[in-house]
């Protein structure tokens, strides 16, 4: 069993991986690949700042009216012949899909990619409680095999690397010639389109997310390249819907403007090859489809979120924008903040959804340095939000002692001017002075964390406002 | 008090009570207040145009067709070049069921595990991003939209909308209730492996559009 | 120098907020803002009751703190018609955080919005305010911009700094890759989150390097110690100037962190 890293050991996986040459090696083809693609995609729609305006006021409306469009998409759905089913937390969606399986007599689960799967830890109780599951998008496939976590919401198994995934692809397809070579990146795209096409004949309940969830239609909405989606909920005697409660918008049309905008955000596509909105069982004619449809509706901790410094978190349509242009994100990957929900968006959510106390360096992994909000197409102010959770750690006393008493010290100081002129004139004079004109230190013992990989650039002689002073006498 | 109303219970309290709120569909409306982008709004032949780039930008191929009953022939044409066999599956589409397929082997079903070829009707497409609409349904099985190796479709060139909106009014105004709407764009993709763009992961390897020219025609009168 | 009655009216009383960073290690860039604002026909003073804006304890959680350092720039620098900092990410605090600082107190909320419409950055209060469209100033040579970011994304400075190093005589510009990402300064988060900072300055100093400008200028005096500090390491031999020494033609110091 692989030890999954915790958000509390931050630090410390932050070593890890800044030591894992594989993951520095995939990470830097993150970094290119997705911020190119956006800008072009950005670039070729003139509209799409606009777009990002109306996609905020769109989804603040939603919020707002938020338990008037559950009820409006419950009523639609359930006019469609789907059931609806609610989940204050965790367990209690866990338990609702074990129900359905059970009533079904499931033996195998297939999946499509959800984040809020990975949430509320959906596949661990679905195999403690003796199902087969399978994870059917590519990505999630392969990490499922490495028993690892996904290090990207839309790109899970970014971290890994071709030979890795030749290496797992080999222990767990034993079953196919041992001697078989794997030329190239499609070579492995196409066994596991051959092994997985079984399973989604096999499977018992087919699970997918839920993009959106759209009110005037009672429809959920599924946004795929790989088609893997559309074959575990069309294929499965019953399909699960499992969505969270901030995933409603109003009409078809609003669904427009965030599909205008999600793809572009995210791989920089146009548009994704499929988008699929489903509503209700296989009609009456059908010769296919499922003959049951839920849809759970999951709380987990956003109901708190509203009227609450984070509200506007929950406007997140899960791009991934956020953490493919983060430079902390691209520098350690997604396992070592240890949360479900990695970068900017994580260090958000992630406090919000399990508490301050286990996650509290996430917030404080980041310069400020604001291009996750430039680029956010719901344009939610991250930088602030984390800025929030600092304040309550603040206040909690969660913040380390050193950093407390520090702030505090150059706030005394900070506030009295006088003796603040005077004590920097000394310090910027024995700084200066022991500089001995090289312009720079390469050690200083109040400095270290600073001189451990740069030099620290020695004070010009006395400060500004002693000069300013003696100059205007 | 069950799970639901406990929920909607702290959904109101997180928005401070609920006694003044009320939304109606005219408040849904104001909500779209989005911008339609210029690239949805094109008319005539420069929105087939645009659509055919789209299309294609995404990694769909195409023939065009004066009318259906040239469809049998073009089809079993593009099997031969991409060395299938000449069968193909398709759904009881009437505008399929009345053609001549007398030279080709076609069955009539749901998708099956191995489906070289699939054929399907188009309710619409959208010249915006080069998108097909599908309508599940007894006429068109969902699955073969994603179980065929090579996924061939239908369209008229009349049936190709500006964007999203055109694509949403024909629906909702067809008063069709199908259990799933699907858009495709071109074939199955995954990036999943290093970034690279490798097409047919689950679904289709390729997608090819017979488009009935049916505006040339009527641009004529 | 005022040179007619009106112009004397117009002359704008500029209250320099020279930031903790400039005045204790970089007292250069205070009289190059002085040169460049007084050149611009202002008024300037400096007042001695400044001291630091309150940022790293805004930043930090430490709200009451903030507050206080906050109340203290409000009342130093309100009568003043203009406040200019040298720094993007100061001049942010004033416009962007106070507001927010005080949004829940009526008294403080008031004085901290007037403040904050008539707070600048400085190369962006010279292009935006003043229209000085180039300056009179000599670098020969070539140079490279980093857009710190605070001033970038939170101010809107991207296109003013370069329009005025291009009236640089001498001066040619040459764009880095990647000149809008951060260089991993970030206030606290560099001692906090060492490692991880060193990646990104790491990454910083590459694609100045890349460039072979022998001149980095930016903004902002914190970006600037982090980069030289990990260009010196790196044994980089790249001199590394605020944007206002170059624009005020006062480069004949040392650059940050060289020797005489």
């Amino acid at each position: 069993m692989i030890q999954h890293p915790a958000a509390k050991n931050f630090p410390k996986n932050v070593d890890q991986a800044l030591k894992n040459e594989t993951l520095q090696g995939t990470l830097r083809q993150v970094s290119g690949g997705f911020v190119d693609s956006r800008a072009t995609a950005r670039a070729n729609l003139p509209e799409f700042d606009s777009l990002r305006d109306a996609a905020r006021y769109m989804k603040n409306h939603t919020l707002q009216h938020l338990d008037l469009y559950l009820e409006e998409f419950e009523q639609a759905a359930k006019n469609a012949g789907g059931h609806v089913h609610w989940a204050e937390n965790a367990k209690d969606a866990q338990q609702i899909v074990l129900d359905i399986c059970a009533d079904t007599n499931a033996k195998i689960v297939s999946k499509g990619k959800s984040m809020v799967a990975e949430e509320i830890e959906l596949n661990k109780a679905l195999e403690e409680n003796g199902y087969e599951v399978v994870e059917t998008d590519l990505g999630e496939y392969i990490i499922q095999l490495r028993n690892e976590t996904p290090s990207h919401i839309i790109a899970p198994a970014v971290h890994v690397n071709k030979k890795q995934i030749e290496q797992d692809f080999r222990i767990a397809h034993s079953h196919l010639d041992p001697d078989r070579s794997f030329v190239d990146s499609s070579s492995l795209v196409r066994e596991a389109r051959h092994v997985l096409r079984e399973k989604y004949f096999l499977a018992d309940v087919g699970i997918t997310g839920a993009n959106m969830l759209i009110a005037e239609t009672g429809q959920s909405v599924i946004v795929t390249n790989e088609g893997n989606g559309d074959l575990t909920q069309s294929l499965a005697r019953v399909h699960i819907v499992i969505a969270s409660l901030e995933k409603v918008v109003p009409t078809l049309d609003d669904a427009s403007t965030v599909l205008r905008l999600l793809a572009r955000s995210a791989t920089g596509q146009p548009i994704t090859a499929y988008t699929t909105f489903s509503s209700g069982p296989r009609r009456a004619s059908d010769p296919d489809g499922p003959e049951e449809y839920h849809v759970v509706l999951i709380d987990n901790g956003r109901s708190k979120m509203l009227g609450s410094d984070f509200q506007d978190v929950l406007r997140c349509i899960r791009c991934g924008a956020c953490m493919n242009h983060c430079p902390v994100y691209q520098a350690v990957g997604g396992h070592a903040y240890g949360s479900v929900y990695p970068g900017p968006i994580g260090a958000v959510l992630t406090p919000a959804l399990s508490g301050v106390e286990d996650n509290k360096h996430l917030p404080n992994a980041s310069t400020f340095c604001g291009r996750c909000e430039a680029v956010c197409p719901m344009r939610i102010p991250l930088p602030k939000m984390m800025r929030h959770w600092r304040e309550r750690e603040f206040e909690q006393h969660l913040t380390p002692a050193a950093m407390r008493y520090g702030l505090r010290f150059w706030a005394f100081f900070a506030e009295r001017p006088k003796l603040y002129h005077f004590c920097t004139r000394w310090a910027n004079r024995v700084m200066h002075m022991s500089a001995r004109g090289k312009g720079r230190f390469s050690y200083l013992p109040f400095a270290s964390a600073w001189t451990r990989y740069r030099d620290m650039p020695a004070p010009e002689a006395t400060t500004f406002q002693s000069q300013w002073a003696k100059n205007r006498k | 008090m069950s799970a639901r109303d406990r929920i909607l219970q702290n959904v109101r309290h997180g928005l401070g009570g609920s006694a003044a709120r009320d939304v109606t569909k005219s408040d849904w409306i104001k909500t779209t207040h989005a911008p339609i982008p210029a690239i949805a709004r094109r008319n005539g032949s420069e929105r087939t145009t645009q659509f055919l780039n789209n299309f294609e930008q995404m990694h769909g191929t195409y023939s065009k067709l004066k009318s259906f009953d040239e469809l049998p022939a073009m089809l079993s044409q593009q099997l031969r070049e991409r060395n299938i066999g000449q069968s193909v599956r398709m759904g009881p589409e009437p505008d399929f069921s009345t053609l001549d397929w007398s030279n080709m082997d076609v069955s009539v079903g749901p998708g099956r595990l191995v489906e070289p070829a699939t054929l399907t009707r188009a309710f619409c497409a959208s010249s915006e991003t080069g998108t097909l609409m599908l309508l599940s349904g007894a006429k068109n099985p969902v699955t073969l939209n994603f179980l065929g190796e090579t996924h061939f479709v239908a369209l008229k060139s009349s049936e190709i909308e500006a964007g999203f909106e055109g694509m949403w009014s024909r629906w909702r105004a067809s008063g069709h209730t199908p259990r799933t709407v699907n858009l495709i764009t071109g074939p199955s993709r995954t990036a999943d492996i290093e970034q690279s763009l490798e097409l047919g992961a689950h679904g289709a390897l390729a997608v090819h559009l017979f488009l009935v020219d049916d505006l040339d025609t009527k641009d004529a009168t | 120098m005022p040179e007619t009655e009106k112009d004397q009216q117009d002359t704008k009383n500029v209250g320099l907020f020279v930031t903790c960073l400039v005045d204790f290690f970089r007292p250069s860039i205070g009289w190059a803002a002085v040169k460049l604002l007084q050149d611009a026909g202002c008024t300037v003073d400096v007042p001695a009751a400044q001291t630091c804006c309150g940022q790293p304890a805004w930043n930090s959680g430490d709200r009451s703190a903030a507050q206080s350092l906050a109340r203290k720039i409000i009342e130093t620098f309100e009568t003043y018609d203009y406040v200019v900092a040298p720094s993007g990410s100061c001049a942010a605090t004033l416009k962007k955080d106070y507001p927010e600082m005080f949004a829940d107190d009526a008294d403080w909320s008031a004085r901290a919005v007037a403040l904050s419409t008539k707070t600048y950055e400085l190369v962006s209060f010279l292009t935006d305010v003043l229209n000085v469209t180039r300056v009179k100033a000599e670098f020969p040579g070539d140079a490279t911009y980093h857009d710190s970011c605070s001033g970038l994304r939170s101010l809107g400075i991207k296109d003013q700094p370069r329009q005025l190093l291009e009236s640089v005589d001498g001066l040619r510009l040459l764009e880095m890759k990647d000149a809008e990402v951060c260089c991993g300064f970030g206030g606290t988060f560099c001692v906090k989150y060492s490692d991880i900072s060193n990646v990104m300055v790491g990454n910083k100093s590459r694609n100045v390097e890349t460039t072979h400008a022998p001149l980095l200028v930016a903004g902002d005096l914190g970006c600037l110690m982090n980069i030289k500090g990990k260009l010196a390491r790196e044994g980089k031999n790249v001199e590394v100037r605020h944007v206002a020494e170059v624009l005020a033609g006062l480069t004949e110091a040392p650059g940050i962190g060289d020797q005489k």
